[in-house]
C-alpha cells in the first residue's frame, strides 16, 4: 500500500475544499453576513493542514486500484467532515451527526436534508449547502486530476474509482485532458442553465443555488417547498437541465466534435428517453383529472420524473399524494437512475440494458443450450468480465439495501418511509415517500440511522465497491510489515 | 477538444498499432515524453494492462481497418506506428493511415526477404520510417563482434564515430588514473562522456579518476578506439569464429553480416527444417541440427575453444543460463540477447558481460524521431541512444545556422550541469573539442547527458 501517494492526495483534496469554501465568504461579504468568518477561518485550516499534508511528494507515484480506491473513498469522507464544520461552528446545525448528513448529502449529490426550515440559513450558508453539489457532481478528483500534474497511468484508477457506470474510459489519450473536457462541458452547461433562469426572472442568487443544485443532480432546495412556488417557465428549464446532467457527458463530446450521428445513436441515453417518455406519459395520464389543466399535469409529471431519474430530487408537487400507480413508477425509476459518465446517481441504464440482455441470452441459451451468445451494446461486444461485474454490483446492492433497511427499521418507521428513505440515499436522489416524502425531511431518524443513511449516500455515489473495500481486512494487509528495501 | 488544440503546440498525437513487447516498449518511451498517445490492438486484455500502467486511451480493434483507425482519431494524429506481429498487416495499416492523414507512418519489418526491399517499400508506401529489430540487434552484434574489448558498440556520424562502453578490468592502465591525464598516459584522440560506479552513473569532469572495476563509455573514432585499446593491452582484432544458438531471423541477419566480414559462423538450431532452410540461405555458415542447450552437443562443437559464442534463442532464460555456462567453460567473447525480461536489476548483478536488447534498439530509433519531428525546423537529431538503463542520453543534434551556439567558443557557452560535448563532425572529420573550439552551421554535435527530452542542441543551454 502506497500510504504517501494517499497523503498526498488527501492533502490536495483539502487544499481544493479549502479554495472552494472561499465562494461562501465571498457571498457572506456581499450580504454582510458574520458567518463568513467562520467558513475564512475553516477554509484556513483546510488548506494549512492540506499544505501540511500535501508539502512532501509521495515517494513514488505508483499506485494500483487498491490504493486508487481507498484515496478516494478517504477523500470523500475526510472532504465531508471538514465541509460540515463551518455549519457546526455557525450554529445553524448545531449537532455534528446532522451537519455531517447535511453536507454528505451534499457532496454525494443527494439532497436528503434534515432541515424543516432551510429559509432560515444565512446566504452564505445556503450556497454552501448547494455548491457542495456542484463539487460533488463531476467529483473533487477528477477535478484534482485535471489541474495537478502527475505522471505515469495509474491514477487512471483514481477517476475510475469515483466516475460513475460499469467502465469508465478516457474520451482523449491524457487522463488530464479528459477530466479537464469533462470539467469545461459541466461549467458550460451551469452557466448556460444560470442564464436560462435569470431569463425567467428568477433573483440572481437563487438561480446560481439552482443551477448548482441541478447540475450536480442534487436537489437541496433553497425554498421550503422545493420548486412548487417557481414558474413554469422555471420549472421546465430546470427540468430539461436535470434531464441533460443525466446523460453521459461523452455524448456533448462528440457533439462538440460534430460527430451527431454517432451522439443521437448512443443505445444508453436513446433507452433512457424512452424510460423517461413512458413515464412521463402514465403519470401524465393519471393525475390530468386531479391537476385541473392538460399542462399543469405534464409539467409536473415532467419535473417529477426528471428529478427522479436524474436522481436531483427537487420536488414541484406533493408526489406523495399521487394515485399508486404514479408512485409505482418514480420508484422504479429511481432504480434506474440516469446514464453512465453523468452526474446522476442510481444503477444506472447502462447496467440495466445490460442485465436485460443477460436475461435474453439466458432465455436463448434454454432454447439452443449449445449456442455461443455475445451481449453487444452500442455495437460493441460487452465483455463477460463486465456482464459478470454488473451482476454482482447488482446483488452487491440489493445486500446493502437489505442489510441498511434492516439497520433503520428499529427506528418504527413504516415499511414506505424505511424502503424509500435508503433508495433516496442510496441513489443519491434525495426524496422519498410517505414520512421522507417530498414535503417532509430527514430529521426525525435516529443517530444511528443517520449514519447507516450516510454510509449509503457515499457507497452509492462512489459506486459501492471503493468504500467497501475500506472496510476488506485484505486491503490493509502487510500494512505495518517493513518492506524490503 | 479543447484538450488536443491547447496541447498540439507541444505534444504530438500519436498511435500505435500492436502492443506486443516492442509496442509496449515504445509506449513507454514516448509516453514518457508527455505524448498523447492512443493504442489499438485486438486483445482487449492487453490494453486494459497499458491503460492501466501508463497515461493512454486504448482502442480495442483491427488497426488496419479504416473504423478503428477513426475511433483512434487518425486525422489529428502526426505519427503512425504499426508493430504487430505481421509484417503484411503492418505495412496494410500504414498505407491505410496515410490516405486518411498525411500523418508519418512508420512500420516494423522483419522479414528479410521484405527487409531487403526496405528502401523501395518505403519510398513507395511513403513510409517515414520502416524498423527491423532483428536487423538492429544483429549490427550491432557484430559491430561488439568486431571490437570484442568492448561492452556495447554504437555508432554516430555514419559509422565515422563510435561510442564504445568498456569495462575497466584489475590491474589496467586506467585504474587511478584522472581523466584529465589520461591524454598523457595512454592517447589524446578520445573522451570518456560516462562511467558508472556501484550502480550510480556520473558525466565525469576531468579531476574523476577512474577505479577498477568502472565501466566507460568514451567516443573516438574507429582507428583512434583501435589504438586506444592496443595501448591498454586490450584485444583489437575482430573474433575469428562464432558459435550461435538458434536458428531465427536476428541469426540470419547476424551470420549474414559476420561472413561478409569473414569470420567464420556455426550454428546450432533445434528444428531440422529451419536448419535446410539456413543452409540454403547461408551456405557459407556450419549448420548444426541438435539441441543448443546440451551441453554435450556444445563441448562436441568445441565452446571451450571458440572465440565468440551468442545465444539467441526466443527464450531469455535460457540465453541466460548459455551465456554463464559459456563464460565458466570458455575464454569466448559472450553476447546475451535479451527480449523482455522486467527482472533488470537480476539481469545486471549476474554481470553477463554484453547484453543487448532489440526492443530498445528499436523504440530508441522511434523515440528519436518523434523528437526530431516535434521541432518545427524539422528533423535536428540525428542519433539518440539511450545508455546505462535511460539514465544517460547521446544524442547527435545537425546544427542549424539560425543556432544560438555557433561560433562561440565552447568554453563561454553557458552549457547546463551533467552534459557533455562528445565531439564535432565536421565534414566528415571527427573533432574531440577542447574550449577553445567552435561549433559551425551545418556540423553535427553529440551530447552526452543525464537530462532527458532534449529536442534541439540549443537545450544544453541554460
Amino acid at each position: 500500500m502506497n500510504f504517501s501517494i494517499i497523503r498526498y492526495i488527501l492533502g490536495w483534496i483539502l487544499k481544493i475544499e479549502g479554495a472552494f469554501m472561499l465562494l461562501p465568504c465571498l457571498t457572506a461579504l456581499i450580504y454582510k453576513e458574520k458567518q463568513g468568518f467562520i467558513y475564512l477561518a475553516v477554509a484556513a485550516v483546510c488548506v494549512l493542514l492540506g499544505q501540511l499534508m500535501s508539502f512532501r511528494k509521495p515517494q513514488s507515484n505508483v499506485f494500483y486500484l487498491k490504493e486508487g480506491c481507498v484515496a478516494t473513498s478517504l477523500s470523500w469522507i475526510f472532504m465531508s467532515i471538514f465541509g460540515c464544520l463551518p455549519f457546526v461552528f455557525t450554529g445553524e446545525i448545531p449537532s455534528f451527526t446532522d451537519a455531517l448528513f447535511e453536507t454528505i448529502s451534499g457532496f454525494t449529490t443527494t439532497g436528503a436534508s434534515i432541515l424543516s426550515e432551510v429559509e432560515y440559513l444565512s446566504h452564505c450558508s445556503t450556497l454552501w449547502r448547494c455548491f457542495t453539489h456542484w463539487i460533488g457532481g463531476m467529483g473533487v478528483l477528477v477535478f484534482l486530476l485535471a489541474i495537478i500534474p502527475m505522471s505515469g497511468g495509474s491514477h487512471i484508477n483514481l477517476m475510475r474509482a469515483e466516475s460513475p457506470g460499469p467502465s469508465v474510459g478516457k474520451i482523449v489519450p491524457k487522463i488530464k485532458y479528459t477530466a479537464r473536457i469533462l470539467y469545461l462541458i459541466y461549467i458550460a452547461l451551469t452557466l448556460l442553465q444560470f442564464v436560462l433562469l435569470l431569463f425567467g426572472k428568477m433573483p440572481v442568487f437563487e438561480a446560481l443555488n439552482t443551477a448548482f443544485a441541478t447540475a450536480g443532480t442534487g436537489g437541496f432546495g433553497i425554498k421550503n417547498d422545493s420548486f412548487t412556488s417557481f414558474s413554469p417557465y422555471l420549472q421546465w428549464v430546470t427540468a430539461i437541465f436535470m434531464l441533460l446532467f443525466g446523460i453521459n457527458f461523452n455524448v456533448y463530446y462528440l457533439i462538440l466534435l460534430g460527430k451527431f450521428k454517432k451522439a443521437l445513436f448512443n443505445e444508453e441515453v436513446r433507452w433512457f428517453f424512452i424510460m423517461v417518455i413512458a413515464a412521463i406519459g402514465i403519470i401524465t395520464i393519471n393525475i390530468y383529472e386531479t391537476s385541473g389543466s392538460f399542462f399543469k399535469a405534464l409539467t409536473d409529471a415532467t419535473f417529477q420524473v426528471s428529478s427522479l431519474v436524474s436522481s436531483t430530487g427537487f420536488a414541484s408537487a406533493n408526489f406523495d399524494a399521487w394515485p399508486a400507480i404514479c408512485r409505482t413508477v418514480l420508484v422504479l425509476i429511481m432504480f434506474v437512475g440516469a446514464c453512465a459518465g453523468s452526474t446522476g446517481g442510481g444503477l444506472k441504464v447502462s447496467r440495466f440494458i445490460i442485465a436485460a440482455k443477460s436475461v435474453l441470452k439466458e432465455c436463448y441459451s434454454y432454447i439452443h443450450p449449445k449456442s455461443i451468445r455475445k451481449i453487444h451494446l452500442d455495437g460493441k461486444e460487452v465483455g463477460d468480465e463486465t456482464v459478470r461485474s454488473v451482476a454482482v454490483y447488482v446483488l452487491t446492492f440489493l445486500l446493502i439495501y437489505a442489510l441498511s433497511m434492516i439497520a433503520i427499521s428499529f427506528d418504527g418507521q413504516s415499511f414506505t418511509t424505511n424502503f424509500t428513505a435508503i433508495i433516496a440515499c442510496i441513489n443519491n436522489i434525495g426524496p422519498g415517500l410517505d414520512a421522507v416524502g417530498p414535503t417532509c425531511n430527514f430529521g426525525f431518524f435516529s443517530n444511528f440511522s443517520k449514519y447507516v443513511l450516510m454510509f449509503d449516500m457515499i457507497a452509492g455515489r462512489l459506486e459501492l465497491f471503493p468504500l467497501l473495500i475500506l472496510f476488506h481486512p485484505g486491503t490493509w494487509e502487510g500494512v505495518f510489515r517493513k518492506k524490503v528495501k | 477538444m479543447f484538450g488536443d488544440n491547447s496541447s498540439k503546440k507541444e505534444k504530438m498525437n500519436i498511435i500505435i498499432v500492436g502492443c506486443g513487447r516492442v509496442g509496449s516498449t515504445i509506449v513507454e518511451q514516448l509516453s514518457k515524453e508527455g505524448n498523447n498517445i492512443t493504442i489499438i490492438d485486438k486483445d482487449s486484455e492487453v490494453i486494459e494492462t497499458l491503460t492501466n500502467l501508463y497515461d493512454v486511451m486504448g482502442v480495442v480493434g483491427n488497426g488496419a481497418t479504416y473504423s478503428v483507425q477513426m475511433e483512434a482519431g487518425i486525422e489529428n494524429t502526426d505519427l503512425f506506428i504499426a508493430v504487430t506481429e505481421s509484417d503484411e498487416l503492418n505495412l496494410l495499416c500504414c498505407t491505410v493511415a496515410k490516405r486518411v492523414s498525411n500523418c508519418s507512418a512508420i512500420a516494423r519489418v522483419r522479414t528479410p526477404e521484405y527487409s531487403k526491399e526496405a528502401a523501395y517499400l518505403k519510398e513507395k508506401l511513403g513510409l517515414a520510417m520502416i524498423i527491423n529489430p532483428d536487423l538492429e540487434a544483429s549490427r550491432e552484434i557484430a559491430r561488439i563482434l568486431a571490437l570484442p574489448s568492448a561492452l556495447e558498440v554504437n555508432s554516430f556520424a555514419h559509422g565515422q564515430a563510435e561510442l564504445i562502453k568498456y569495462k575497466v578490468p584489475s590491474e589496467s592502465m586506467l585504474d587511478n588514473l584522472a581523466i584529465m591525464n589520461i591524454g598523457k598516459v595512454v592517447s589524446q584522440q578520445v573522451l570518456i562522456c560516462a562511467i558508472e560506479r556501484d550502480g550510480e552513473v556520473y558525466i565525469p569532469s576531468g579531476n574523476f579518476i577512474i577505479k577498477e572495476g568502472d565501466i566507460i563509455t568514451f567516443v573516438a573514432t574507429r582507428k583512434q578506439a583501435r589504438k586506444f585499446f592496443l595501448s591498454l593491452g586490450s584485444k583489437v582484432k575482430h573474433v575469428r569464429d562464432c558459435m550461435i544458438i538458434g536458428g531465427g531471423k536476428t541469426t540470419h541477419y547476424l551470420a549474414d553480416q559476420l561472413l561478409h566480414a569473414g569470420i567464420n559462423v556455426k550454428i546450432i538450431e533445434k528444428k531440422k527444417k529451419r536448419c535446410q532452410e539456413l543452409s540454403t540461405l547461408l551456405p557459407k555458415a556450419i549448420i548444426i541440427n541438435g539441441d543448443g542447450t546440451d551441453e554435450e552437443l556444445l563441448r562436441e562443437e568445441g565452446i571451450e575453444t571458440i572465440e565468440s559464442f551468442v545465444p539467441l534463442t526466443g527464450i531469455d532464460e535460457e540465453n541466460i543460463m548459455l551465456t554463464l555456462y559459456a563464460r565458466q567453460v570458455s575464454p569466448a567473447k559472450v553476447i546475451t540477447k535479451i527480449n523482455h525480461i522486467n527482472f533488470k536489476n537480476v539481469v545486471n548483478n549476474l554481470d553477463l558481460g554484453s547484453v543487448i536488447y532489440p526492443r530498445y534498439l528499436t523504440s530508441e530509433a522511434i523515440v528519436a524521431y518523434a523528437r526530431a519531428k516535434k521541432d518545427s525546423l524539422g528533423s535536428n537529431i540525428e542519433t539518440l541512444y539511450h545508455l546505462f538503463d535511460s539514465r544517460v542520453e547521446a544524442i547527435e543534434f545537425l546544427v542549424r545556422p539560425d543556432s544560438r551556439v555557433i561560433n562561440v567558443p565552447l568554453m563561454e557557452l553557458a552549457l547546463k550541469k551533467n552534459l557533455l560535448i562528445a565531439f564535432i563532425n565536421r565534414n566528415g572529420s571527427i573533432i574531440i573539442p577542447s574550449g577553445q573550439d567552435c561549433i559551425h552551421p551545418g556540423d553535427t554535435v553529440m551530447i552526452v547527458t543525464t537530462h532527458t527530452g532534449f529536442n534541439d542542441i540549443e537545450d544544453i543551454l541554460e
